[in-house]
């Protein structure tokens, strides 16, 4: 038993280990800084996102209050312009204006004449209307209208409401002759409602 | 390679994984059931509690005459309630923050000023409901206030009055027009006239608005469903609505000074069918129908048969000249009494001796007996033929409501006296509308034209129906026409009439009625009659007839009592539609006895 005989392998070189990527733990790595411009970036966008969606959202339904106020506008004038019709329905019916003709004097005559233009001759009945109306509006008989208010009485109709063609009435002259610059804001008024004064007689179209 | 211990924590891993699954799955069925399957019924849950919906009433229709002038509309009144309870709690409120400015005391004054009550009354209402019922939320103020008076109740600004608005409709010319146009019950249902008769044209479809509500109840926009509302369209009328006053007017006065029930006057255009004017007395104003009898809701004029006498000895005589029996010159002998071969006693209405009338002189002088003679040339069933062409028995083609036929019996049943009574108007019923439409013919040359009232109707988005034309037969020859016409004329110029039925400047054709009425127990009133006259004019190109009656009159009790009628309403239509004077004068004058 002696050793002579062992052979001593030759020591081959051992080869190095594998590197190992795997080192101790020694110090962290030094924490490094997150930029401030990308979480400002990010948390501006969504701040800016929640904003657009919220104004953009505040404007449709502001619409509908604004629409809501315009409903409500044109109701309102609806309902007035339904109670200024309601005052107004009756006028226009013949019986009402046949009863304010009958109390200014008007009549409805008879037969009417035609005249023929090309040689003049009066066709038909040829006389004046006389001054008995056919019919009496105001009569007992008179065609009712539940809608008329009882019609004004003659008397209260002054000149001055039917007179707006005839110019040259005495109410048409008060203070036309010297506006003062100085007028009062009633003179004013009295002075447009009332037709012109008529000096040169009826204004004549021109003709060429 | 599984081990124990790692199996033991596959397994609950598995089992963690499952329960979830489990949960999960159990959503999604939920959620499928309520998203997919109870979709509808969710969604119609949910809108009813947040959302609303109202209808949107359409407007009924317009009824217009000739001109456009509106005949009936649609307008809003208001029903104004008074909420006593909500008052009272007012009253009993200290803090002065919520309680309203005004104290009920003013307040009652104020709202009784506006409705025309007494503030007394006011405060009477509420004391009333409250003592029935002390929780009562509704006490009525007053119904129909109109938009004025709402909208001041509305600006005193009070929370316990509450307006209902409803649609009314209002009739702008009143009693113009009233019997035609018609009227609507409280229920808004159409009852008589054009109302009734054009209801499909007239009646608006009911739209409704559905949306969703935030607070305050303002719409989520984006919400709105709308189904629109479809208005009624607006009905023309032939009409001519300042014709139609005059006449209603006139006839009114005439039928006052003459003692009569009842009065009509119907002006019929004779190229075209068309009625211009319907007027009748007394006459219904649709505003107010309570100033009427009931009996006159209708119009006489299409609802009213009765006999009409000698307007129709006209027709008889168109008859035999058509069927070439005679002509106007024809005669035979004619007493003032005569008993007829089968035991017929008829009689002339007034005494004279035995004349050689021509036909134009029995239509002249209206005789009975002539007629009988004449029109007993001809045999019964053609005579019936040739009244049921010229409209006897038969409704109009106007289709008014509660519009009468008349009665015409059959000719293989006329009795003796029948025979003879047919001759000259009696023993057959027509109305005042059919009277027109006969006359029409003859003044259109034997072309009769049925009767229209109706233009067009004009839907809400603009399109224009125009009624179907009008039907026309030539139910006469010409010249058989134009022979009655000759006669007509004479009848106006020879007759007992002229003086008081002359319409200076025209040529017209004449022929007046004075008709028995029954007694309703087959016996004839005695005294009293059914006056009519019909007049054609101009009567060398006939451009209108007018027909003018007055039931019972008493201060003249024949035909005479219409004249000064007929002629202010002939006068009146050929004033209106410009008809020129008639330039030739008329022929010789037809004799009237042989």
């Amino acid at each position: 038993m002696s050793l002579l005989n062992v052979r001593v392998q030759p020591r081959t070189e051992t080869r190095p280990a594998p590197a190992r990527r795997l080192r101790a733990v020694t110090a962290p790595a030094g924490l490094r800084r997150p930029k401030l411009a990308y979480a400002a970036l990010a948390v501006g966008g969504a701040m800016a996102i929640g904003a657009a969606q919220m104004i953009v959202s505040l404007a449709s339904t502001q619409d509908a209050f604004a629409l809501a106020k315009l409903n409500n506008q044109q109701h309102e004038l609806s309902l007035q312009k339904q109670a200024l019709g309601d005052e107004l329905v009756a006028l226009n019916s013949p019986q009402a204006l046949a009863t304010r003709a009958d109390a200014m004097g008007l009549v409805v005559a008879g037969a009417a004449s035609y005249l023929r233009l090309s040689d003049g001759a009066v066709l038909g009945a040829g006389d004046a209307a006389s001054w008995v109306s056919t019919v009496t509006p105001n009569g007992p008989t008179k065609v009712g209208n539940a809608l008329l208010a009882p019609p004004p009485a003659a008397s209260t109709e002054t000149p001055a409401d039917g007179a707006g063609a005839e110019g040259s009435t005495a109410d048409g002259v008060p203070a036309d002759g010297a506006p003062a610059a100085d007028s009062t804001a009633q003179d004013a008024a009295t002075q447009s409602d009332l037709p012109p004064a008529i000096t040169d007689g009826l204004p004549s179209p021109t003709t060429r | 390679m599984t081990t124990r211990a790692t199996r033991g924590t596959r397994r609950r891993t598995v089992v963690a994984l499952a329960v979830i699954l489990a949960v999960l799955s159990a959503f999604v069925f939920r959620l499928i059931d309520i998203q997919v399957v109870h979709a509808d019924d969710n969604v119609a849950a949910s809108l009813s509690k947040l959302g609303g919906s109202s209808p949107v009433p359409g407007a009924r229709g317009d009824i217009v005459d000739e001109d456009g002038t509106v005949l009936a509309s649609d307008a809003f009144v208001y029903d104004a309630q008074l909420d006593p309870k909500l008052i009272a709690d007012y009253e009993k409120q200290t803090d002065p923050k919520k309680k309203p400015k005004m104290p009920w005391a003013e307040a009652s004054e104020k709202i009784a000023a506006i409705v025309g009550m007494t503030g007394d009354d006011v405060r009477k209402l509420v004391s009333d409901a409250l003592a029935k019922d002390p929780n009562s939320q509704y006490a009525k103020l007053k119904n129909g206030l109109s938009t004025e008076k709402y909208l001041a109740l509305r600006d005193l600004g009070l929370a316990y009055i509450a307006n209902k608005a409803r649609a009314i409709r209002v009739y702008p010319n009143g009693a113009v027009a009233g019997n035609i146009v018609g009227f609507l019950n409280g229920e808004g249902k159409a009852q008589y006239g054009i109302e009734r008769m054009d209801q499909q044209c007239l009646a608006a479809t009911n739209g409704s608005i559905s949306y969703k509500k935030g607070q305050g109840g303002v719409r989520i926009p984006g919400s709105e469903r709308i189904v629109g509302a479809v208005d009624g369209g607006t009905v023309k009328l032939t009409l001519d609505s300042d014709l139609q006053w005059y006449l209603q007017q006139m006839i009114g006065e005439q039928a006052q000074r003459q003692g009569a029930k009842a009065a009509t006057a119907t002006v019929v255009e004779v190229k075209t069918g068309k009625i211009r004017a319907a007027a009748e007395y007394p006459s219904v104003d649709p505003n107010n129908v309570n100033t009427v009898d009931p009996e006159y809701w209708r119009s006489h004029i299409f609802s009213d048969a009765y006999e009409p006498g000698s307007t129709f000895k006209a027709i008889t005589a168109a008859t035999v000249i058509d069927q070439g029996k005679a002509t106007p010159l024809s005669h035979v002998t004619v007493p003032a009494r005569e008993k007829f071969p089968n035991g017929t006693v008829i009689n002339d209405a007034f005494p004279h001796p035995v004349y050689d009338y021509t036909l134009a002189g029995a239509l002249i002088d209206s005789s009975n007996v002539g007629l009988s003679k004449f029109g007993t040339q001809v045999d019964p069933a053609t005579r019936a033929e040739y009244l049921e062409r010229f409209g006897v028995g038969q409704k109009t083609a106007v289709g008014f409501p509660a519009e009468q036929s008349g009665l015409l019996r059959d000719p293989a049943k006329w009795d003796g006296t029948t025979m003879y009574t047919t001759t000259f108007g009696q023993a057959f019923t027509v109305t005042p509308a059919q009277i027109a439409g006969a006359y029409q013919a003859l003044a259109n040359d034997g072309k009769k034209i049925d009767l229209s009232l109706v233009e067009s109707c004009t839907d809400a988005d603009g399109t224009v129906h125009e009624a179907t034309a009008p039907q026309s037969e030539q139910i006469i020859k010409p010249e058989t026409a134009a022979a009655v016409r000759q006669m007509l004329e004479n009848v106006a110029v020879q007759g007992g009439n002229a003086k008081t039925t002359k319409v200076d400047g025209y040529r017209i054709g004449l022929k007046t009625g004075t008709a028995q009425k029954t007694d309703g127990h087959g016996k004839y009133k005695s005294g009293v009659f059914f006056t009519s006259m019909v007049g054609i004019a101009p009567i060398e190109d006939p451009q209108y007839v007018v027909v003018v009656t007055l039931d019972e009159p008493t201060k003249m009790r024949s035909s005479a009592a219409n004249a000064a009628a007929f002629q202010q309403a002939m006068t009146q239509v050929l004033k209106t539609y410009h008809v020129a004077p008639s330039s030739e004068p008329m022929g010789p004058l037809l004799p009237k006895f042989n």
